[in-house]
């Protein structure tokens, strides 16, 4: 029994051991948060910089053993190419000292308005390079208890090269709002085309649904659950394909986490009905159902649908029953997820769709009596099979690998799928050509961002870290 | 015997709050030069990090240090800056007001384009390394002030393993880049900088290494 290892073993204790009476009397209300304030970003700062000095360390060692590896490579060009790095790492370290900021950038065109805030094509003003810059209201943030979400997940997305998310190159931030700078995805996003087309072919569904399938194993690879996929978070780039919308930036936000209000929504699943939502549970839900497929019900659905993406509590279309059931989820909730957008790709609506949220949760919930196919839509066997093998219950819901596999897929080349011409590829003007994104309908967002005035100091803290920018090796520079 | 009555032992010097630390462990990971990249940029670099941090923690400090409790820009018992003024005479200012002349002073050269510049393409200019000595120098006093006189309520905010830390890598940066005179550590024999003997302390205990 040592007790010599125990730090606070009193015995330890030097001649020079000083017991001192912390107290916060005699400090103003403002230095107590401050000082946390403060140490958090301290504590923010190290870490960065151990994993900015692992990480440059490493992509150093990368280069020198891919030189040391080549044989056909002279050395001058070889001692070159580790300039070339070298000046690359000196012009970010710049990068960090330069500060951006609203005028930094022009706005083009407000293309998009999310739950918190909208979405405009933006030219850079020294390199005029374009860009997408969301804007995110703080405040809006904090009320919804978005935080936490936004923080775990951003590094690692913002890190990942995948070319199925769209690229973040860079955050800044004032009082009011958050904004983020990322890649601009000319194509607009799939509700817009569904809304544009209605349905499509088992063909065109068929490559959307496999890039979807390639896109979502890409961030689970990352160790991530989407949670949220939808057709507004699937973005078209240029040739046509498909990225996923930076989620736990932008996506995900929604009512998931405000957990009283699924627990109000089970106590009525459960028949513990609250007296608001008695008497419209007992008549309408059938009624809807059956008149779901005539055509004016469903424009209905599709005008109420962008109203619904623009909205904080956004679409419950999507989202897989256990999520809502609370009692833990895996990464299967994303294919339930593509089964109801793939549903919609054929169908033309989502399979749970209803003219309230509400009855669309409580279909969700008991989907065994809801998920219907359409008499005069014609589905291919293999379709629905695959439609039935991802929305069911958890435990029985495809794999990946399984998914992959499904007749539906046949002929899919998964390797080669993004390199293949797109069904669609967007005909572009220039480089800021809008026409594939709905700017008409947006008329309330004013062209240039507010920018910020003052709110609280400790809301600030929990953005903590927001500020961010991207080391891009293959690209010249931000 | 009777001893000779000494002034306490500052509590920075005592134990346990000379260890208290945020960062363990060597600071050659984030202190060492990257290998390629240039030196001046990683300097410069390092200056406006330990700008904002230091200006970070003084700014929880600013209430406690007024022209009434730092009537001078002390740093030890015997020891209080003196400031040169435009007439380049050496005058005793109130530590708020030193201290405000010092982060303004250094928050002008960072914004200054010709001293750090940020567009690429730009180079540093040949003075810059004499630039940033007297940067360090300065920063080096306030830490100095805020040891010497603001100890306790560094204590009392539960910052004293932040801003060790803080110290401890802004030491062993400026000893790396030769950006710290010994002296201006440690002061003159019959006026002693305070934190001269923390240098000595941390020295020992391989915190920062000699
Ligand atoms: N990088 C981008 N390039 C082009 N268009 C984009 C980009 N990001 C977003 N958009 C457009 O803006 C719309 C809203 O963006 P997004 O869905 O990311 O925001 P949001 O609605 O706040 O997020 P959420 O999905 O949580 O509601 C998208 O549907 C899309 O049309």
């Amino acid at each position: 029994g040592q007790s010599s290892s125990t730090p606070s073993a009193p015995k330890e204790r030097g001649a020079d051991y000083v017991y001192f009476e912390r107290t916060t009397a005699g400090f103003s209300d403002d230095a107590i948060p401050r000082a946390k304030a403060a140490q958090l970003k301290l504590e923010h700062y190290y870490k960065v910089a151990v994993d900015a000095a692992i990480e440059r360390n490493t992509r150093r060692v990368e280069l020198e053993r891919k030189l040391a590896a080549d044989t056909t490579t002279s050395d001058e060009r070889k001692q070159r190419q580790l300039l070339q790095l070298g000046k690359k790492e000196s012009s970010f370290l710049r990068l960090k000292r330069t500060k951006l900021g609203l005028d930094d950038f022009r706005t083009v065109k407000v293309i998009g308005k999310g739950a918190f805030g909208e979405v405009r094509v933006v030219q850079k003003t020294d390199t005029s390079k374009i860009y997408a810059m969301k804007t995110l209201k703080k405040e809006e943030m904090l009320k919804k208890d978005q935080l936490a979400h936004v923080r775990a997940e951003r590094d690692v997305l913002a890190e990942s090269n995948s070319p199925w998310v769209v690229q973040l190159y860079y955050s800044f931030q004032d009082p009011t709002y958050l904004y983020l700078i990322m890649e601009f995805l000319p194509g607009g996003d799939l509700m817009t085309m569904l809304i544009k087309y209605d349905t499509f072919s088992e063909d065109v569904t068929r490559f959307y649904i496999a890039e979807c399938v390639l896109a979502i194993e890409a961030v689970h690879k990352l160790g991530f659950i989407h949670r949220d996929i939808k057709p507004d978070n699937i973005l078209i780039d240029k040739e046509g394909h498909i990225k996923l919308s930076d989620f736990g930036l932008s996506t995900g936000f929604h009512k998931q986490h405000d957990s009283s209000y699924y627990t109000r929504l089970l106590d009525s699943a459960n028949g513990v009905q609250s007296p608001t939502t008695a008497a419209r549970n007992s008549v309408a839900v059938n009624a809807i159902h059956l008149t779901m497929s005539s055509k004016d019900q469903i424009a209905t659905w599709k005008a109420n649908r962008r109203k619904l993406a623009y909205s904080t509590v956004g679409t419950p279309d999507y989202i897989a029953p256990e999520i809502f059931l609370q009692k833990g989820y895996g990464n299967e909730c994303d294919w339930w997820s593509l089964g109801a957008i793939m549903f919609e790709c054929l169908v033309g609506y989502p399979p749970f769709c209803s003219e309230s949220t509400h009855d669309t949760y409580q279909k969700i919930i008991n989907w065994p009596s809801y998920l219907m196919f359409p008499d005069d839509v014609h589905l291919s066997h293999e379709a629905e099979d695959l439609i039935r093998r991802l929305i069911t219950s958890h435990d029985r819901r495809l794999a990946v690998e399984q998914i992959k596999h499904h007749p539906f897929f046949y002929g899919v080349s998964w390797t080669a799928i993004r390199n293949i011409e797109a069904p669609f590829v967007p005909r572009l003007r220039s480089i800021t050509d809008t026409s594939y994104f709905p700017t008409d309908e947006l008329e309330q967002v004013p062209e240039e961002p507010a920018g910020g005035d003052s709110t609280g100091a400790n809301k600030d803290l929990a953005f903590l870290g927001y500020t961010f920018k991207r080391f891009t090796i293959s690209s010249s520079g931000f | 015997s009777p001893t000779a009555p000494t002034a306490p032992k500052p509590l920075y010097l005592c134990s346990p709050f000379v260890e208290a630390a945020l960062v363990v462990g060597n600071f050659k990971t984030i202190v060492m030069q990257p290998k390629h990249v240039d030196v001046m940029e990683w300097v410069a670099s390092n200056i406006f990090d330990f700008y904002q941090n230091l200006n970070l923690f003084y700014g929880v400090l600013t209430e406690c240090c007024t022209s009434q409790s730092c009537p001078t820009m002390s740093a030890g018992s015997q020891l209080n800056y003196t400031w040169i003024n435009q007439d380049r005479k050496s005058v005793q200012l109130p530590a708020p007001t030193y201290i405000d002349y010092v982060m303004t002073w250094v928050q002008n050269l960072l914004d200054d384009e010709n001293v750090f510049p940020t567009r690429s393409g730009r180079d540093f200019s040949p003075n810059f390394p004499s630039t940033i000595k007297h940067v360090y120098r300065q920063l080096l006093r306030v830490f100095a002030h805020l040891y010497h006189a603001h100890y306790e309520q560094i204590l009392h905010l539960r910052s004293e393993p932040h801003f060790n830390s803080l110290f401890a890598h802004f030491l062993a940066f400026g000893k790396e880049y030769e950006l710290l005179d010994i002296k201006d550590v440690k002061g003159s024999p019959n006026a002693p900088v305070g934190i001269g003997l923390l240098w000595e302390r941390w020295k020992d205990m391989g915190i920062i290494t000699s």
